[in-house]
């Protein structure tokens, strides 16, 4: 037995020796970089003959190759957390976000590896420069002043959620010059809908969508969702940012608006708006709309733009696809966060400079960057006249690349796209003219002391929200009423209580305007 | 699967241990005894492993409920803060409904699912034509086979107001549709109904299979005293039923604080307009903690389950020991 623990031993050193000595070595073996990405695992073969590629040229930049693990969709919540919780140490890149990949979460348990300036400048030197030129390394730094992750800001997009719609169906309905300008105009769009299209929803939706709500509410009120803090599929707190200094709020616990939006919603459900059983529902809504059996969409500007006008001009001739971002009524609308995409560095990662000097060639060397995120010219994708376009033949759902690398686009490398809406510049033009930097970005709230109040109002939220936004509550005050008890008996006011003192002392050091 | 393979154990230990010879008394020393079930043992490893392994081994993570977990410090290293993780259930203020639903639901699939089950092997057991009573057996197995997401799904076009087949029909036929995904007191009957279904013919199987294991003589012997077919039902097959009942009873009682969260949640999902009769501790615990990136507070409900399980299986073994010392597990 003896023997065979020190043969075990001995064995287990000598594995551990080589693994110290190739990393130290840079002409050594190329060290295996593995990046955590979100996504369905394409199995179509694109993805391995991009690499084929790919990995010959980062051998000879850096001496490493790289591989991709994903996260797939079913369960992907769970999936994420567990994966980093479970401290494997093949990974090394992980792709995350403030607002949908608790990234602040993962950092202060200890998931993401620290990064120093010097580390940074060493193997990242491009990265480095652009994002310290912009001022942006304080999005990424915790309490501790530490670096822990890389923010995609050299990558513009909207991801500010509305309805998307029918221009022809909503010229029909007798809407002025076909375009929504306001949430409550839906009333009458969706009663045109439902009394001369038989066969289509005025707004096919399925499941968890609180969209009746959060659109009225965005649109009716100066207040800003405060992205820092979700508990189970809600964003309960908002800020009040009209006074002298921030006040932390919630549409859900203090707003009078909400009954409003909450009888709008039952309004819409007593039309027949959705199915019935919208709740339970679980098709592919955005087809239906594509089939002409849906007369709404809710999703964001991106998804307008670079696949619903594109789909609904080829597959509805005439629809005339427009859309009705939240807020457009009052100028309450905010550009993405920095961090909405970023990445970091595995803290078990036995690479981490190979890692960063990995990830600084896929975000700044327009090669690497070009076959990462199309693939390889000719079968992923051609040009044309400048324009990003697909080679004949090609099908979105038996061809795609799928590398989902959104953590470290660069709008320099990002060419026009042929299935891009015709007045994409338009659309940005216009957001751009109204939207407002979320002020926030920096403030880290201590969820530690609030956790186990949080969770105990997801679950007040989730068992009220879901009727009140498909409008199922027979009478909405009522409800509001009472959820509202609920929220404060779970400890609603202390949670507020307490990212209000966060934010206080945020505001000492920062400008909320 | 592993319920029915420590089931089939228990019951060969149980008709072995006269066989073997060993007397009440310890006449042997332990290794003796040892020596003599070996093959029993044997037998048993797989399934011994299999509670080291998935069970044992991972009790003293527990303590992971009690700690500020994170990554850093480890299970064992990361601060202790006592009951916190707890604390969310009783703010929830949905404790005691929780608790309510999860109980009534698993009482009513213990108690009429093991009606059904008997009633499903005696009647099984009647059947003369062997092609009949394999084809049926089969049939009745199969739902069991059926991912939980599927029969959500096949509920859904059943049940659905706009285009289910029953709405459908009702309408066919000149009545109004009913809105059955907004009638919370309907889900208790759909819920169970769908359990049954999924879970009646394999759970048979165990009694089945008991019914066989019946000595022959006793039947003959019930046919010579002219025995009806009722008779020889109530009088021989019941009472030789009783052990399996018993034990089944007993394992099933364990688990009596969780829920098939499966079933319940792709029957019932977001759909929080039912919330009051379908809502369980499983359901109700993954809507709170999804996003909430939090190891601790799931181990701290899940504990409270188990231990409520321990608790209630101490005390309904305590029970049965003082009724038929026989019944008992241990």
């Amino acid at each position: 037995m003896r023997k065979t623990i020190a043969a075990f031993a001995a064995l287990t050193l000598a594995l551990g020796t080589t693994t110290a000595c190739s990393d130290s070595e840079d002409s050594g073996k190329p060290a295996k970089i593995t990046m955590l990405v979100l996504g369905d695992k394409p199995s179509n073969g694109r993805l391995e003959a991009m690499l084929k590629v790919l990995n010959p040229r980062l051998t000879e930049q850096a001496n490493a190759t790289l591989e991709l693990h994903y996260i797939e969709w079913a369960d992907w919540q769970t999936q994420y957390n567990v994966q980093l919780l479970s401290g494997d140490s093949s990974m090394d890149l992980i792709t995350t976000a403030t607002d949908w990949l608790f990234a602040w979460e993962n950092a202060q348990k200890g998931a993401f590896l620290p990064l120093s300036d010097d580390i940074l400048k060493k193997n990242a030197p491009k990265t480095w420069a652009q994002v310290d030129a912009k001022g942006d390394w304080d999005l990424t730094k915790l309490d501790d002043g530490q670096i822990y992750f890389i923010p995609e800001d050299n990558y513009t997009q909207w991801t500010n959620h509305g309805f998307m719609y029918r221009g022809d169906w909503a010229k029909a309905a007798g809407i002025p010059d076909a375009t929504i300008t306001k949430f409550e105009q839906f009333t009458q769009y969706f009663t045109w809908v439902k009394k001369n299209k038989p066969k289509a929803y005025p707004w096919d939706v399925a499941k968890q969508n609180e969209a009746a709500l959060t659109g009225y509410l965005q649109g009716h009120s100066d207040w800003v969702t405060l992205q820092e803090v979700s508990t189970s599929s809600y964003y309960p707190f908002q800020v009040d940012n009209s006074g002298a200094a921030p006040k932390v709020t919630s549409w859900y616990y203090n707003s009078d608006q909400l009954l409003a939006a909450a009888t709008e919603a039952k309004q819409w459900n007593d039309l027949g708006v959705w199915r019935e059983d919208a709740l339970n529902y679980d098709g592919n809504t955005r087809e239906e709309m594509y089939a002409g059996l849906s007369g709404a969409e809710q999703h964001h500007t991106q998804t307008f733009v670079t696949q619903v006008v594109d789909t609904m001009t080829k597959k509805q001739p005439g629809s005339d696809p427009k859309m009705f971002y939240w807020g457009r009524e009052n100028g309450n609308v905010y550009r993405d966060i920095k961090t909405h995409g970023a990445m970091a560095v595995s803290a078990n990662s036995k690479h981490p400079d190979k890692a960063l000097q990995v990830y600084d060639l896929i975000r700044n060397d327009k090669t690497d960057y070009d076959l990462l995120n199309f693939g390889i010219e000719g079968t992923d994708y051609v040009l044309t006249g400048g324009k990003l376009d697909r080679p004949k033949g090609w099908d979105i759902s038996t061809d795609a690349l799928d590398s989902n690398f959104w953590a470290g686009r660069m709008d320099e490398f990002e060419p026009d796209k042929v299935t891009d809406a015709p007045n994409k510049a338009d659309i940005y033009k216009g957001l751009d003219s109204v939207a407002k930097v979320y002020p926030f970005s920096t403030l880290r709230v201590k969820k530690d002391q609030i956790d186990p109040t949080l969770t105990a109002v997801g679950g007040v939220l989730s068992q009220y929200i879901p009727q009140l936004q498909y409008g199922k509550a027979k009478d909405p005050a009522a409800t509001i009423a009472e959820m509202r008890k609920k929220l404060k008996d779970a400890g609603f006011e202390d949670a507020l209580k307490s990212i209000q003192a966060d934010m206080d002392e945020w505001s000492k050091t920062h400008k909320a305007k | 699967m592993r319920k029915g393979a420590v089931l089939a154990m228990q019951l060969d230990a149980r008709r072995a241990r006269p066989a073997t010879g060993i007397p009440a008394e310890k006449k042997h020393s332990r290794l003796r005894r040892i020596g003599h079930s070996k093959t029993l043992i044997i037998m048993c490893l797989p399934a011994i492993l299999f509670f080291l392994v998935f069970a044992y081994a991972p009790l003293p993570g527990s303590w992971i409920a009690f700690t500020n977990f994170n990554y850093h410090d480890g299970i064992f290293g990361s601060p202790f803060v006592g009951l916190r993780n707890f604390e969310f259930l009783v703010k929830s203020g949905q404790l005691w409904k929780l608790t309510r639903n999860t109980l009534l639901y698993n009482l009513a699939f213990i108690v009429l699912g093991n009606i059904v089950q008997i009633a499903l092997a005696v009647m099984l057991n009647e059947i003369r034509s062997k092609y009949f009573k394999k084809v049926s057996q089969a049939l009745l197995f199969l739902p069991y086979f059926i991912s939980v997401v599927l029969v959500g799904v096949i509920a859904f076009n059943l049940l659905n107001y706009d285009t289910g087949a029953i709405n459908t029909l009702i309408e066919k036929t000149g009545g109004d549709p009913i809105k059955i995904y907004s009638e919370a007191g309907l889900w208790p009957i759909i819920i169970i109904l769908f359990h049954l279904w999924q879970s009646t013919g394999y759970g048979s199987i165990v009694y089945f299979a008991a019914i066989l294991s019946i000595d022959t003589s006793l039947f003959e012997a019930a046919a010579i005293d002219g025995a009806s077919a009722w008779q020889r039902t109530r009088y021989v097959i019941l009472p030789s039923l009783k052990p399996t009942f018993f034990i089944l009873l007993l394992f099933s009682l364990g688990g009596i604080m969780k829920g098939n969260f499966g079933l319940f949640w792709n029957l019932v999902g977001n759909n929080a307009t039912v919330y009051d009769t379908t809502d369980i501790i499983e359901t109700s615990v993954y809507r709170m903690i999804i996003s909430q990136n939090n190891f601790t507070t799931s181990t701290a409900v899940g504990l409270y389950q188990s231990l409520f399980g321990f608790a209630l299986v101490m005390l309904c073994n305590w029970i049965v020991r003082r009724v038929n010392e026989d019944y008992a597990l241990f």
